[in-house]
């Protein structure tokens, strides 16, 4: 009888499909109707709520605000708002913030290449603006087409 | 006895010690993830390129006057119409995420009620992207490169912002800045709405793949919904990508 154990019966069930052991039998919930299904199910709309207002949020700022305030603190709202409903939609709707740290970080640490990545990028464009700007060329060019 | 304790106690301390997935994912799943990753680095390096481009023109058009059409409802309500397309795939991913939670607990019927009405909501974003791209395509006379001369047949002036008289002056006297401006813009808007669109295409179908195999039962018999649930994080990383796409083209 001990040397059934538990183990060898998780064995015989798992049959070389891994999925088993980590979304299937070993974690299988099974009342739909249990009290800790249901905080679930109401989690997920209270994000679903989250998001819908945030979006209003932006949207109402996107055509009210977006001439009249300054463009730069508008932009850095934008911006805030954006990272807030992505922290919400890959933490509770794809179900990141359920798993264990270690894969947390390894999902999440290529993502601070796109840090990088901006401010190159912007550098770029801010050098190219200024040789745009300066360029003779462009307005010579401009005037020409004018006439 | 003691020893058997001993022995089965062992490997739950040492996370790294094999025998078990350390990340406490199967394999299918965390590749998925990683797939995703790099879907995100290649939104992100289109979306950085726009960024870039943006930054270097002196000019750029308004999204407040390019996007102000609604259908049936007239040509001067800005944002509204991709504020439904928003409302759309949020809605969508709500109740995909509903359709995985009743994975979890083995629900056969509403796992396939929720795919469904993810189904439903995707094919609604398509027909809408449909309709922008059709709106703009009579707008611009084309998708993309619809803007490479100054053509006083095809004013691209009313796409800027009238009411900053820094940005009239440069659209009047530098029509070419102007128009290279709003070449660009467009040609980014098809290119990464597009292969989002893309996206929320093969989503689409593979969501109706799943369900038809929830239907027959795979599944059930397999023990255990995880399909739905890689499925589903690639339907929400389509929603995801959309809050990027919707803040870099309408909102900044």
């Amino acid at each position: 009888m001990s040397s059934h154990s538990n183990n060898n019966s998780i064995q015989h069930l798992y049959e070389g499909d891994q999925s088993k052991l980590y979304s299937g039998v070993m974690s299988h919930h099974h009342d739909v109707n249990s009290d800790e299904s249901k905080a679930q199910v109401k989690r997920i709309w209270k994000i679903f709520w989250i998001l819908l207002a945030i979006t209003l949020v932006e949207v109402v700022m996107g055509m009210k605000l977006s001439h009249s305030m300054s463009k730069g603190l508008v932009n850095f709202f934008f911006l805030a708002l954006t990272v807030l409903k992505a922290g919400y939609i890959v933490s509770v709707f794809m179900h990141l913030g359920d798993e264990i740290k270690g894969f947390i970080v390894t999902v999440l640490i290529p993502l601070v290449l796109f840090v990088w990545f901006i401010i190159a990028f912007l550098a770029d464009g801010g050098f190219w603006l200024r040789m745009n700007n300066e360029s003779s060329v462009r307005h010579t060019t401009a005037v020409h087409a004018t006439k | 006895m003691s020893q058997t304790t001993v022995v089965t106690a062992e490997p739950k301390l040492d996370l790294w010690g094999g025998g078990r997935s350390p990340f406490n994912v199967s394999y299918g799943k965390m590749m998925t993830w990683f797939f995703l990753l790099s879907d995100a680095l290649t939104f992100g390096a289109f979306l950085i390129a726009y960024g870039t481009t943006r930054f270097f023109s002196s000019v750029w058009p308004d999204a407040n006057q390019v996007f102000r059409a609604f259908p049936f409802l007239g040509d001067n309500l800005p944002l509204l119409f991709v504020s439904l397309m928003t409302f759309i795939l949020i809605m969508s991913s709500v109740t995909m995420v509903l359709a995985v939670h009743a994975g979890h607990y083995g629900d056969k019927k509403n796992v396939a009620k929720w795919l469904l009405w993810t189904i439903i909501g995707g094919i609604c974003f398509l027909a809408c992207q449909v309709w922008e791209w059709t709106h703009l395509n009579g707008e611009c006379g084309g998708l993309w490169g619809a803007f490479t001369q100054i053509d006083p047949s095809h004013p691209f002036a009313g796409f800027f912002n009238p009411h900053s008289a820094e940005v009239m002056d440069i659209v009047k006297n530098q029509p070419l800045v102007a128009m290279q401006s709003t070449h660009s813009f467009f040609n980014y808007f098809f290119t990464i709405t597009g292969f989002h669109g893309g996206h929320v295409t093969s989503g689409v179908i593979f969501n109706i793949l799943i369900l038809v195999n929830t239907v027959n039962g795979v599944y059930e018999r397999r023990g255990h919904y995880e399909m739905v649930e890689k499925i589903g994080l690639y339907w929400h990383f389509v929603d995801l990508v959309w809050v990027f796409v919707f803040t870099c083209f309408y909102l900044l």
